[in-house]
């Protein structure tokens, strides 16, 4: 039932320290723990972004980044992963999001923090509204974020 | 205001419901259980005496949804079609948060078989962990969401309840945009039905965050049927056919080719930004 820790989709803040603290307590196999946090800018369709709401599919949420999760711990020997994705209102410089990865060896680590970010960003249902001095917008999807994560789509066909 | 499970004497009795007409009535609540870190610990790694803890008070929490006219009452005993109990660990404030939904098409409503799912729950929580903690606290036990009935549907006002956090997962919206409610008609047992949700710029742009219509509506019992029939009903649902939409059928990623059945839980949502 660690399953139920690993993936949070929560609306409180988070210590990205405490967290990585929490998934390595008492472990001595692990030899390289990656952490990815993504952070509200204060400009990005529009400049002066003054707030940021995130919106997502409850259930679906959990579900999408449980798979992901499944599918970076069979491509990588990882020995802990955890993400933590908010919703709700945010302000700049408010962490949105954290992935941490757990493995013997770095580059493990490195690639599957990698993947699940890219993956997270194309597959899980999250939606962003901007609020800026200009007014409110839904952010619109990026064509580099589907070539970030169709790197990770080679030979061997992945299903979407 | 009265209460209705009192008669003109102020007497307790059970309200006769067999003229009510059946509908999808679902409710979900929430609660807590307060413990110690090291509790916390020990119950995420499964390293208290008496086993999968979670897996223990999940059952013990369907249970007690079922058999809830046996502890309150004047509680009717209900055919349930679905109870779910979920659990958030959260390290943050050391404590487990357990969230139930409960489910049926009848005649009453389901909010004392989740309040009661909860209640058990973290009771019985409190069993398994309580060799190692017996400081454990239970609170916060509260309904969130209730639907279905002709009292109408009840979403508990997450803002003033801020300081009783256990949150229910809500969707969340933007500030000013009335995308909670449910609009359109609630269909009858008679005809089981297909709910359908927009979500994010889909719900703002057709100004409609829920419906429900009936399988036998649509021309294929597919995607694309549903699609045919929305845009029958309106022409605003010519958007879902247009640009960038994504389906999911009952949270599963789905294509207009996917076929659809009674009960089953439709979303379309535009491309997604997260991260």
């Amino acid at each position: 039932m660690v399953q139920a820790a690993k993936i949070q989709v929560r609306q409180e803040t988070f210590d990205a320290g405490v967290e990585q603290r929490l998934l390595l307590a008492g472990r001595s196999d692990i030899g390289a723990v990656v952490s990815f946090t993504g952070l509200v800018r204060d400009f990005n369709e529009h400049p002066d972004v003054t707030a940021l709401t995130l919106e997502h599919y409850p259930g679906m949420t959990e579900s999408a980044l449980g798979e992901i999760v499944t599918e970076a711990e069979a491509r990588w020997p990882l020995q802990g992963v955890r993400v933590i994705h908010r919703v709700g209102r945010m302000t700049p410089g408010d962490p949105i999001v954290l992935v941490v990865v757990a493995s013997a060896h770095r580059r493990a680590a490195f690639e599957a923090c990698d993947f699940i970010m890219d993956y997270l960003k194309t597959r899980a249902p999250f939606w962003k509204k901007e609020h800026s001095v200009s007014g409110d917008y839904w952010v619109a999807e990026r064509d580099s974020d589907h070539q970030d994560a169709s790197r990770w789509e080679s030979d061997d066909d992945s299903s979407l | 205001m009265t209460l209705t499970h009192l008669n003109q004497r102020g007497e307790a009795h059970m309200v006769d419901v067999a003229d009510k007409p059946e509908s999808r009535r679902e409710a979900s609540a929430s609660g807590y259980i307060q413990m110690k870190p090291e509790t916390l610990a020990l119950l995420s790694e499964g390293g208290l005496p008496k086993g999968d803890v979670l897996a223990t008070a999940r059952i013990a929490g369907i249970q007690a949804a079922k058999r809830t006219h046996e502890l309150i009452p004047l509680c009717h005993a209900l055919a349930l079609s679905k109870v779910s109990i979920e659990f958030r660990l959260d390290e943050a404030e050391s404590r487990v948060e357990v969230n139930a939904a409960c489910r049926l098409n009848g005649r009453t409503g389901v909010e004392m078989e989740a309040l009661t799912a909860v209640s058990v729950a973290c009771l019985t929580l409190y069993d398994m962990c309580k060799a190692v903690d017996k400081d454990m606290e239970i609170g916060g036990i509260h309904l969130d969401t209730k639907t279905g009935g002709k009292s109408g549907d009840y979403r508990r006002d997450m803002t003033s309840h801020r300081d009783m956090t256990a949150a229910p997962a809500p969707i969340v919206t933007g500030e000013g945009v009335a995308g909670q409610v449910s609009v359109g008609t609630r269909c009858d047992i008679e005809d089981p039905c297909l709910r359908v949700k927009f979500l994010a710029e889909l719900r703002e742009q057709l100004g409609t965050s829920e419906l429900s219509l009936p399988l036998d509506s649509l021309a294929s019992a597919d995607v694309g049927g549903l699609k045919a029939a929305l845009v029958q009903q309106d022409k605003r649902f010519a958007r879902l056919s247009e640009g960038r939409v994504l389906c999911a059928v009952n949270q599963v990623m789905a294509l207009d080719t996917t076929p659809i059945t009674n009960e089953d839980e439709i979303a379309f949502f535009p491309p997604v930004t997260g991260g």
